[in-house]
């Protein structure tokens, strides 16, 4: 049945309907949940607060058991799924870039919509980044090319490129979860605590 | 510390265990499940329903008619072996022999949006298997010629003079296959071949599995 719109249950002009219902749930969710503050992305990094990590786990794992639940039960295709392409350096690169953004400024580009719409002038500021970033990219764009489009793997995922069953991976990656779970409490209670 | 307090703290210390606990089961659950293989194309229950309709069917003369008058949307497939192809078939045919109807070439003539497909053989048997198949993978606007070939001869080039007790509408028919007859070259004393017209180049766009767009 599904994906449901590139099946046809949802006609395609839903598409940005949806989208726009689903990012205001999003937005309402990082908002409600703290993450427009900056120290609340920036406590992972130091130790003090590890909700981010915790939250994003969960949604990976909820999301994850959930689909291939509804995949053996043939409610979704999960061949069907998008699956972003890999270029190796490219995300290499840019992960690294994108992680000195995140403690520099303690907002993932999600939150620093969230931060600057509830009027944090961090969070606008990091939205000026965001776009000064983009700006150069886009100036530079002839020069970074090579780099941008080189070493491309295609859509791989995980257990293509290990050759392990996916149902494994999700136990595995489950359990392992957990456990980070675990240990970041542990890091949590002996970091002295930060109030804000 | 309050005595409520610390009654709170071990409630949401047991949740959050609670709710690890119910993860790990969950996947462990989807490991743990017997792994089945997954039908691909339409579900037997609708295939077989398809297979017992008879709405695929379409009449020569159905055929006959929208050949004269040069529907842009039809286009014949003839499933028999590539020698009788080459013997004889109807006009502006294409030909995907049976064996070969689920092959990566000739998907794109099968599984399209543009046509109305219209498969036939020597009689409607082999037709109706290229048919199934078809349906089977799901797809659409696939028909067959009802008699196939054979039929085709008996009615519309050699059509059978109806009785004088016959209908009207038996008569009808008759004067309309033997006008057909004529414009597919029955009859022709004049020694000229009848006109061929060019082949017909049918540009085909293989449809794309869609997969859905999107990104972070």
């Amino acid at each position: 049945m599904g994906p449901l719109i590139p099946n046809g249950v949802i006609p395609t002009e839903w598409n940005f309907v949806i989208a726009i219902l689903i990012g205001i749930a999003f937005g309402f969710t990082l908002e409600a949940s703290g993450f427009s503050s900056s120290r609340k992305i920036a406590g992972v990094f130091y130790g003090y607060d590890f909700a981010v990590l915790k939250v994003f786990f969960t949604a990976a794992l909820v999301s994850m058991i959930g689909i291939y639940y509804m995949d053996y039960f043939e409610l979704v295709n999960v061949e069907q799924l998008f699956v972003l392409p890999t270029y190796t350096w490219s995300a290499i690169i840019g992960g690294v870039i994108m992680g000195f953004g995140f403690v520099l400024g303690g907002f993932c580009p999600g939150t620093t919509l969230c931060a600057a719409a509830i009027g944090k002038i961090d969070g606008m500021a990091t939205m000026v980044g965001i776009f000064i970033g983009i700006f150069l990219f886009s100036e530079f764009y002839d020069f970074i090319e090579p780099l941008f489009d080189g070493s491309y793997l295609g859509r791989i995922t995980i257990t293509d490129s290990l050759g392990i069953s996916p149902y494994w991976f999700i136990f595995l990656f489950t359990v392992f979860a957990v456990i980070a779970f675990y240990f970041a409490d542990v890091i949590r209670k002996r970091v002295k605590k930060v109030f804000y | 510390m309050s005595n409520t307090y610390k009654i709170k703290k071990v409630v949401v210390k047991t949740e959050y265990k609670v709710l690890a606990a119910i993860l790990i089961i969950l996947a462990g659950g989807l490991v743990l499940l017997p792994k089945y293989e997954k039908n691909s194309g339409i579900k037997p229950e609708s295939f077989l329903l398809n297979i017992m309709s008879t709405e695929r069917y379409v009449t020569t003369d159905q055929i006959a008619n929208k050949m004269i008058n040069q529907d842009p949307n039809l286009l014949l497939i003839d499933v028999r072996k590539k020698e009788d192809f080459d013997k004889f078939s109807l006009p502006n045919a294409v030909n995907i022999p049976l064996a070969k109807v689920l092959s990566s070439d000739s998907e794109a003539y099968l599984n399209q949006d543009t046509y109305d497909v219209v498969l036939y053989s020597n009689d409607n048997c082999y037709a109706d298997q290229a048919w199934q198949l078809c349906n089977r993978m799901g797809y659409k606007h696939i028909y067959v010629l009802k008699g196939g070939l054979n039929e085709w001869f008996n009615t519309i080039i050699n059509p059978q003079e109806p009785k004088i007790t016959d209908s009207d509408l038996a008569f009808k028919d008759y004067n309309f296959r033997k006008a057909a007859a004529m414009y597919f070259g029955v009859g022709n004393k004049t020694n000229t071949a009848p006109k061929v017209k060019p082949k017909r180049v049918i540009k085909l766009a293989k449809k794309k599995k869609k997969v859905a767009e999107g990104g972070c």
